[in-house]
């Protein structure tokens, strides 16, 4: 019998809704304090230069400017960084910090820039991954030695070839394309991406005695604070890091150097010190999504059945990152390892450095990259063997007691705050993993497949030169089961306030959180308070990433409740004279389960306890263990899109008509939030694919669309009407998940892409394996261009 | 060298103020940073993405392009005066964003809820096609689109019912 909730799946408004609404929501460039000085930083013009020479005593001696910073007055620290320093003597990319300057106004910061003398000496430098591979390339990094990333002395990469190469393989792949009928290739690629994020970075520091307060626009606090901590030379103890409202990271807001810098500017002019990144120094000083090359082979039999899987990938990893090598790594152990089980599989990749911005985590971590080419290529062998493609990936996708790809650890993650769990298998998965052929089966339903569906090579509909076509995909993205805490303290009147270092950044954290709590304490949804994300009070947690803000944060919590729900069972037990385990929560009562008359409110256990407080540490490794095989195991979100497109030839316009969404969640805590979380991955890829281009110029390495009129994000007039856009919700319970939930967020990024890829193969009869589906692209294809 | 010193008077959410302006000042500035009225917010600070869209006399305008100078004796409505003044209590379309989970992040929430107003005020009835065109001009990277056109007809629909003034 399904469990019966109270507030558990309930559509409730969001916890921070009417501070938003009201525009009371604060976020880090709202703040203003006292004395308060501005910052700016200057950036490099060239993509691979050293500093010969820099002059900053002009600038220092502009009224107004109270203090500068440049490499040589700067600790020789790496924040989180594998390859750079907190500044340094060579920069290597355009946009690369080469000062910071604070003044008492932006317009004194910004001319104080203008007088720094910096002499450089220009270096070659290389912005493409496949240029940078070639013999005689120039180092994009001298010190470093090579361009293909291998790891580093602090984080080496076990697993690499000594060429750089990271390999993967099962069964034998050579034997598995001799039992083949046919044989399909192709060389795909992605584009890069910008995360464009609505505010762009921003960081304020200041010092009281040695303390250090930071207000710091980041989904990663405990990481952050671990950093500044370090780069500080400070013990944590003393930093305290607040990120109440962080905005939309989409896996951006990670570590860098700029809330370390400005610290260090604030400690210099003895004054609270403040940076808003302007929307240009955003787009080329932060981070973006890396871009994907590969060649994909895939050995397929008459009846259906895939006999080999070969992918290779490269990847252009820019400047450096805060996780090097490890989306490519999650292309390896997800969508390429997981979605098509086959028993003779290789994958080999390759993270090239390049003299372009730093890639950091971007919605999806590897798998809207490896997916957007994987499923154009399973299109393609469906194609071969003349078999409906929805049923080609219901024969072949991946089902419970299969052995995906994937080896134990692919990287050594303990440094992450993984639970670098030692016996963790990724080729292993639970039994949740069947919703993939429920949300194939359900999103083929809603989309009308059956009856759309005309066969190869025929279009849904012809109309002159418009012609309407449909595809599909399937994705899959990592739950992530990252090392968090949580503390619930119960108040005198019964309420509680639940406190957790994951954030609030628009994916819905805060009130799933509290409804998970009220619902274990038996408490109602208004009487849960959330505190998030500030050091001084919040206990440590890996923070939003990987989609874990629900099996990591969220799990964290929901054990803490229940943890101080056992403390307040022992105190009314003594009250009611009856045993702990006898006892039951609900609607802020405690009562003995069999006669629910005999209870006390939770107010009063909470007044006689006087602090009754909850703690937890996530996760509980006995939790996440395989019935049948015994292995630690992780869970997967499940996604399977229909898009349907309509295409004119002439001009090669794509409209997107329809997308229907089927994602598993394993349970809904707050389906009009997990909805929201749909949407938001459907639009991005949308944009992804189809309108986002950051185009960094070939000759001189300098993004040229660095703004929001040139980078074009999607509009609501480019997205499918209400009716059109439609997310499903499939509920596969997840062992570990609290109350059997995942997090979900990032996998309706995956199938996106692909899903219109093959629609407009559908279409017009053309495949476009190259990175963007834009107008120019399409007529492009159609030979029109 | 000093920039010139303007004073001037702005009517904000029915209350007047006497500011020292600079000429080059933009009203977005004037109004987070003088005022203090944070609740208008800059992402692009180009006139590209819509978040700073405030109504000065009733038309939705980008604060970011327009300088402060320029709005002497104009009426303009912030987020912070769409609620009544005299209750508190939430304009209908501010309840609608809160029922109907209009906003993810928050940042683009402020300048979609005046551009739905200044629609609203000129067609209390709108189409779904109606709506995404009047917020076409307002990027929300977060994707919620369809939450937000959701939440602009309901409103529409709570302030027929009801007696809300324009």
């Amino acid at each position: 019998m399904p469990e019966e909730f109270s507030i558990l799946g309930k559509r409730l408004p969001r916890k921070e809704a009417i501070e938003k609404v009201k525009g009371e929501a604060q976020f880090v460039p709202d703040i203003q304090l006292p004395g308060m000085l501005y910052a700016r930083l200057l950036r490099s013009p060239h993509a691979h230069a050293r500093i010969v020479s820099i002059d900053t005593s002009k600038a220092e001696a502009l009224p107004g400017v109270k203090a500068v910073l440049t490499h040589r007055n700067v600790p020789k620290v790496h924040p989180r960084r594998k390859l750079e320093y907190l500044l340094d003597e060579t920069v290597h990319c355009a946009g690369e910090e080469v000062a910071a300057v604070a003044a008492v106004t932006k317009e004194i910061a910004e001319e104080a820039l203008n007088l720094i003398d910096v002499e450089y000496e220009i270096l070659p430098a290389v912005f493409d991954a496949e240029e940078a591979m070639k013999p005689g390339a120039p180092l994009a990094h001298i010190d470093y030695g090579s361009n293909i990333y291998h790891g580093t002395d602090l984080q080496p990469v076990p697993r690499c070839r000594p060429d750089g190469w990271l390999p993967v393989e099962i069964g034998d792949v050579e034997k598995g394309f001799t039992d083949a009928d046919y044989i399909v290739e192709g060389t795909y690629e992605t584009p890069m991406q910008y995360h464009c994020s609505p505010m762009p970075r921003s960081v304020i520091c200041q010092w009281t005695g040695d303390k250090l307060t930071c207000w710091v626009d980041t989904q990663v606090v405990t990481r952050v604070w671990q950093d500044m901590a370090q780069c500080l030379s400070m013990p944590q103890s003393d930093v305290r890091l607040i990120a109440t409202y962080p905005v939309g990271g989409y896996g951006g807001k990670e570590p860098e150097r700029t809330a370390p810098l400005i610290a260090l500017l604030a400690r210099k002019a003895d004054r609270p010190v403040k940076i808003v990144f302007s929307r240009e120094e955003d787009a080329i000083g932060t981070h973006r999504r890396l871009s994907y090359k590969c060649y994909e082979k895939i050995g397929v039999k008459k009846d259906g059945a895939i006999t080999a899987i070969y992918q290779k990938m490269i990847t252009n990893f820019g400047r450096d990152s805060t996780w090097p090598m490890f989306i490519l790594a999650c292309s390896a152990v997800g969508t390429c390892s997981m979605l098509y089980p086959c028993p003779n599989s290789k994958w080999e990749g390759c993270t090239v450095i390049t003299n372009t911005p730093s890639h950091a985590a971007f919605n999806g971590f590897g798998d809207p990259e490896a997916g957007f080419c994987l499923e154009r290529i399973i299109d393609e062998a469906a194609e071969r063997i003349d078999m409906d493609p929805v049923e080609f990936r219901l024969k072949n996708c991946m089902r419970y007691g299969t052995r995906g790809l994937g080896l134990r650890q692919i990287l050594g993650l303990a440094d992450t705050g993984d639970s670098g769990s030692k016996e963790l298998d990724w080729g292993i998965v639970g039994r949740d993993i069947d919703s993939l052929q429920e949300c194939i089966k359900k999103a083929a339903e809603k989309s009308q497949w059956q009856q759309k569906w005309k066969g190869w090579k025929t279009p849904v509909a012809v109309n002159g030169p418009r012609r309407r076509g449909i595809g599909i995909a399937i994705g899959i993205h990592h739950s992530a089961y990252h090392l968090s805490s949580a503390v619930v303290r119960m108040n005198q009147d019964g309420t509680a306030n639940v406190m957790s270092s994951f954030v609030e950044m628009g994916q819905g954290f805060g009130t799933a959180v509290a409804q998970v709590v009220a619902e274990v304490l038996g408490l109602r949804y208004e009487d849960v308070g959330v505190l998030l994300a500030d050091t001084a009070a919040t206990p440590p947690g890996m923070g939003n990433v990987g989609s874990g803000g629900t099996s990591s944060g969220i799990a964290a919590a929901k054990y803490a409740a229940e943890d101080a729900k056992q403390k307040l069972f022992s105190i009314a037990a003594e009250r009611l004279k009856v045993k702990p385990d006898e006892l039951e929560a609900k609607n802020r009562r405690i009562y003995v389960k069999q006669r629910p008359a005999i209870g006390i409110p939770i107010a009063e256990a909470c007044l006689a306890g006087y602090q009754v407080t909850g703690t937890a540490v996530n996760p509980q490794p006995e939790s996440i263990i395989d019935e049948k095989t015994g292995k630690v195991i992780h869970s997967y979100a499940i996604a399977a899109t229909i898009a349907e497109v309509e295409v004119d030839t002439e001009t090669g316009m794509m409209d997107v008509v329809r997308i229907t969404t089927a994602h598993d969640c394993g349970k809904a805590i707050n389906p009009t939030i997990i909805e929201n979380q749909i949407d938001l991955s459907v639009t991005m890829a949308n944009g992804w694919v189809r309108s986002e281009n950051y185009i960094i110029d070939q000759s001189t390495g300098v993004v040229i669309n660095p703004n929001m009129l040139d980078y074009k994000i999607m509009t609501i007039l480019d997205m499918p009407k209400s009716d059109d856009l439609q997310e499903i919700l499939v509920e596969s319970p997840c062992a570990w998940g609290p109350f059997g939930a995942k997090g979900m967020s990032e996998t309706a990024m995956t199938t996106q892409a692909p899903a219109l890829a093959n629609a407009l193969y559908n279409a017009t009869g053309v495949r476009i394996r190259g990175d963007h589906l834009t107008p120019e692209r399409i007529l492009e294809a159609l030979g029109k261009s | 060298m000093a920039n010139e010193i303007y004073t001037i008077t702005l009517a904000v959410n029915s209350d007047d103020y006497q500011l020292e302006v600079e000429a080059q000042w933009t009203l977005a500035d004037v109004l987070r940073e003088k005022l203090g009225l944070t609740g208008t917010k800059t992402m692009c600070n180009e006139g590209g993405c819509g978040a700073c869209t405030v109504l000065i006399d009733q038309k939705p305008v980008l604060s970011c392009l327009t300088l402060a100078l320029e709005c002497e004796g104009k009426n303009i409505l912030t987020i912070e005066g769409m609620a009544d003044p005299a209750t508190g209590e939430l304009h209908p379309i501010q309840t609608a964003f809160v029922e109907h989970s209009g906003m993810q992040c928050g940042v683009c929430t402020p300048g979609m809820i005046l551009t739905a107003k200044a629609l609203l005020n000129d067609n209390p009835n709108p189409t779904e096609a109606e709506v995404r065109e009047a917020l076409a001009g307002n990027i929300c990277r977060c994707g919620n689109y369809k939450r937000i056109v959701e939440c602009v007809l309901a409103a529409a629909e709570m302030m027929r019912g009801g007696n809300w003034n324009a």
